[in-house]
């Protein structure tokens, strides 16, 4: 068959990376990365949000050059000025975790799209289809999934079982990057990709596991190598490696908590004051028996790794149509994704403010241009938005349309605000502004439900609530609040939860 | 025993994608049905003829569409090439056969670089081909500015060809919708549209060009077009550029009749054949029920509404 693997010898550098950094816009998502992969080997990657990891995949699967550094295959250097070409990764192939399938196309279509170069020209289907089958049956036993199949007819765990199938059907494998595999495989289908990969190794292919559920990685691993601030900071072998010590080189701070912290835990929280939003025992796609309770004035976080469940959170909180759900008062929304759902790009700066604001100002539907006026001058000048409130929304720079967007929000009367991750991307200068302003207006008695990708942030908040899989896994507050615990909390596998279904 | 049951049966999801052909499929036999009963000749080789035979360059119009919607675009441009190609017919292929054909070809080319720019420049196709459907019809009336002219013979010949054994007129439609199907879903190029339309993303991380892909589709949907304007050419015996003006949006009509997706990713030929044949006969059908013609248009509308609503309700059914 064309599609069978053959691999190189063991023990020889498969892929290298020697210095690579990589910078979008103002973000430095890699600072210097060495990394080796050696032929044979499973090498681990674990890093927080933001580390980097999936920048380095984009570097190393060869669909994204690199500013300075470089990366060699097989000891050639292969980034050039112009960019990577698709020919020298021939023989690194990635499984993506939101999976690179065309739903449209059966399984046999998407593996031509994929691995076209190793199929015949005449009779692909068939070819293709065969070697899917053979190659799904070994992976994954009773997968119940069909060549003839459409992508967006399977499941999601059956689309994942597919996309790595498709990763490893390739003439001539080196290097296989798995990003998160199992993040929604079941344990049995974990299982036998792992005994998998260990069958790859042993003929000689790399593969490179990114995963944060560390116990997989090091179970699986031979080497493990900590990502952190866009750099590889530790490198060990996995033998003898324990979870705590990962999490330790992560930055983590792994604290065991005493009863005393414990105790603060239970008797902490929005005892004092009117509970103004309240999720009780929600469960729902995405979210596990999530309980948590804001109180009046109250900053709360929700943290953890990125799409744990936080945004179905502010879902239900901004939308509380479902019984567990209990919302006081009426709610502003800043949403995170300024481009697609935020700013109003024909509007002036005036008009983008004051949009929510201007319903409670009106009077008898009637809208009240003298009040609307002041108040937009006010948050412009509270907020030292450049440019003025007559400016275009798009004239600003992006710092300053996210000042408009929070502004709109608090410019309303609502009594609970939600933030989305509204300050990915965003300047020091404007965060100090809107960090500010948050603790202001919770202080006037306002309450904040902030979803965070970026750890440091929550340290604004009187409360956090860390989330994993769709649960809160930990409740912090006050002095807890710190970056390292909340990485500790959001990787740490607590026994018996190790399966996903 | 449910078990083999089972398995012989077309599976949920397979069903469900097949669904709107099937609704356009009862409309259009209920339609014949309606027409028999009104007219029983309808249902000689004769009157299926007559009757068929003014839907064949709409079919084939809407399988031009069905080829741009796969990538994803929408094409409303299409009436009036389908106009200027009857033109073209009418007279240059008339005068000087080797010119017209080089202009009929040139055409083709024409829609492969409007494919080429829509995807360079990022242009939305609605606004690129709506652009270029002024550009038809000025090009259009530069070449003829009144209706008329006459076909050459051979393609006056093929109109009024009328075999004795089955209606003339199912010959081209599903010619062109085999043609298209082994295209459009059996071959690796097909494969490439539907990707294209399906996830651009995982298209360019396996190494394709989305732009050949975007190509690919347009050059179909143009050679596709000039077969519709011949057609439609062999029928009238004339050129006309407006005379085909209503297809641009009863090809869409048509393709998602069919059970095609304004979201791309999806081909479905023979949907198309059947979902453009039951659009042509509803005036059939409301010309014989003596319907005034100022009401056509309004009743037109509203049984395609029926059916589509049909979809949808069988669509949530099956889900």
């Amino acid at each position: 068959m064309h599609v069978d693997n053959r691999g190189p010898q063991a023990g020889r550098p498969v892929v290298i990376a020697k210095g690579v950094t990589k910078t979008y816009g103002r973000t430095r998502a890699l600072a210097g990365v060495d990394l080796e992969v050696r032929a044979g080997e499973v090498l681990g990657l674990v890093g927080h949000n933001g580390a980097g990891k999936s920048t380095l995949m984009r570097v190393l699967a060869g669909l994204e050059g690199c500013d300075e550094g470089a990366v060699l295959v097989h000891g050639k250097e292969v980034s050039g000025e112009a960019g990577p070409r698709a020919a020298d990764f021939r023989a690194v192939r990635m499984a993506y975790q939101e999976t690179s399938l065309c739903p449209d196309l059966t399984i046999a279509e998407n593996i031509w799209v994929s691995s076209r170069h190793c199929l015949p020209r005449v009779r692909w289907r068939r070819a293709a289809g065969d070697a899917v089958r053979r190659r799904l049956d070994e992976m994954f036993p009773g997968h119940g999934v069909s060549p003839r199949d459409r992508v967006e007819d399977l499941s999601i765990a059956q689309r994942q079982m597919v996309e790595i199938t498709r990763a490893s059907l390739v003439d001539r494998l080196d290097l296989l990057i798995l990003d998160e595999p199992t993040e929604s495989l079941g344990p049995d289908a974990a299982r036998s990709l792992y005994d998998y990969v260990r069958r790859l190794t042993a003929d000689g292919t790399a593969v490179l596991l990114i995963s944060h559920r560390i116990r997989e990685v090091l179970s699986v691993a031979d080497r493990v190598a900590v990502l952190r601030d866009g750099a590889v900071t530790a490198e060990r072998a996995s033998a003898g490696l324990g979870e705590q010590d990962v999490l330790t080189l992560m930055g983590a701070h792994v604290a065991v908590p005493s009863d005393k912290e414990r105790a603060a835990v239970s008797a902490g929280g929005p005892a004092d004051g009117a509970v103004v939003a309240e999720l009780r025992g929600a469960t729902a796609p995405g979210l596990r028996d999530v309980s948590l309770r804001v109180g009046a004035g109250e900053v709360v976080g929700l943290a953890g790794l990125a799409g744990q469940g936080q945004q179905e959170v502010l879902e239900r909180l901004w939308r509380p149509v479902r019984r567990d759900t209990k919302v006081r008062g009426t709610r502003a929304y800043v949403p995170g994704d300024r481009q697609r759902s935020g700013v109003l790009p024909l509007w002036s700066v005036a008009e983008n403010l004051i949009v929510t604001a201007m319903r409670g100002l009106a009077r008898q539907g009637l809208r009240r241009p003298a009040q609307e006026r002041a108040a937009v001058g006010d948050w412009v000048e509270r907020l030292a938005i450049r440019g003025g409130a007559d400016a275009g929304i798009t004239e600003l720079s992006g710092g300053n349309q996210q000042k408009v967007i929070v502004a709109r929000a608090f410019a309303s009367t609502a009594e609970l605000v939600l933030l989305d991750d509204p300050f990915r991307g965003v300047d020091v200068h404007t965060k100090t502004d809107l960090y500010g302003l948050i603790r202001q207006e919770a202080a006037q008695g306002r309450s904040v439900v902030w979803y965070s990708s970026e750890n440091a942030e929550m340290a604004h908040c009187d409360r956090v609530y860390v989330f994993r899989a769709g649960r809160v896994v930990a409740e912090l507050v006050g002095e807890e609040i710190s970056e390292e615990r909340i990485i500790a909390v959001s990787f740490a596998e607590s026994d018996g939860e190790q399966s996903n279904e | 025993m449910s078990e083999l049951l089972a398995s012989a049966l077309p599976s949920r999801a397979r069903m469900r994608r097949t669904a709107p052909a099937v609704v356009s499929a009862v409309a259009l036999i209920a339609m014949i049905g309606v027409c028999a009963s009104l007219q029983s000749d309808v249902l000689t080789v004769g009157g299926l003829t007559l009757v068929l035979s003014a839907t064949v360059p709409l079919v084939i119009a809407a399988q031009a569409q069905m080829a741009l919607m796969s990538v994803g675009d929408i094409d409303l441009g299409i009436g009036n090439f389908v106009g200027l190609v009857t033109v073209v017919a009418a007279t240059r292929l008339v005068s000087s056969p080797l010119v017209g054909v080089l202009m009929l070809l040139g055409l083709v080319a024409a829609y492969a670089v409007l494919g080429a720019l829509i995807h360079l420049r990022r242009v939305p196709s609605l606004i690129a081909t709506l652009g270029a459907s002024f550009v038809w019809l000025g090009l259009g009336l530069f070449l003829l500015p009144t209706p008329g002219g006459s076909t050459p013979e051979w393609l006056a010949s093929f109109g009024s060809w009328a075999p004795a054994g089955f209606p003339a007129p199912l010959l081209p439609i599903l010619v062109v919708a085999a043609v298209v199907y082994l295209l459009t879903s059996r071959s690796a190029l097909g494969v490439r549209m539907r990707g294209l339309g399906s996830n651009p993303v995982a298209l360019q991380r396996a190494g394709l060009r989305p732009l050949t892909s975007r190509v690919i589709a347009y050059t179909a949907a143009g050679a596709l077009g000039v077969v519709s304007g011949l057609l439609l050419a062999s029928q009238t015996g004339g050129g006309d550029v407006s005379s085909a003006s209503s297809y641009t949006l009863m090809t869409v009509a048509a393709v998602i009749l069919g059970g095609g997706s304004f979201f791309g990713g999806s081909a479905v030929p023979w949907g198309v054949a059947i979902g453009g044949v039951t659009l042509g006969l509803v005036s059939v059908v409301l010309s014989l029920l003596d319907v005034q013609s100022n009401m056509q248009s309004a009743v037109q509308g509203v049984i395609v509404l029926a059916v589509l609503a049909g979809r949808v309700v069988v669509g949530k059914v099956l889900r």
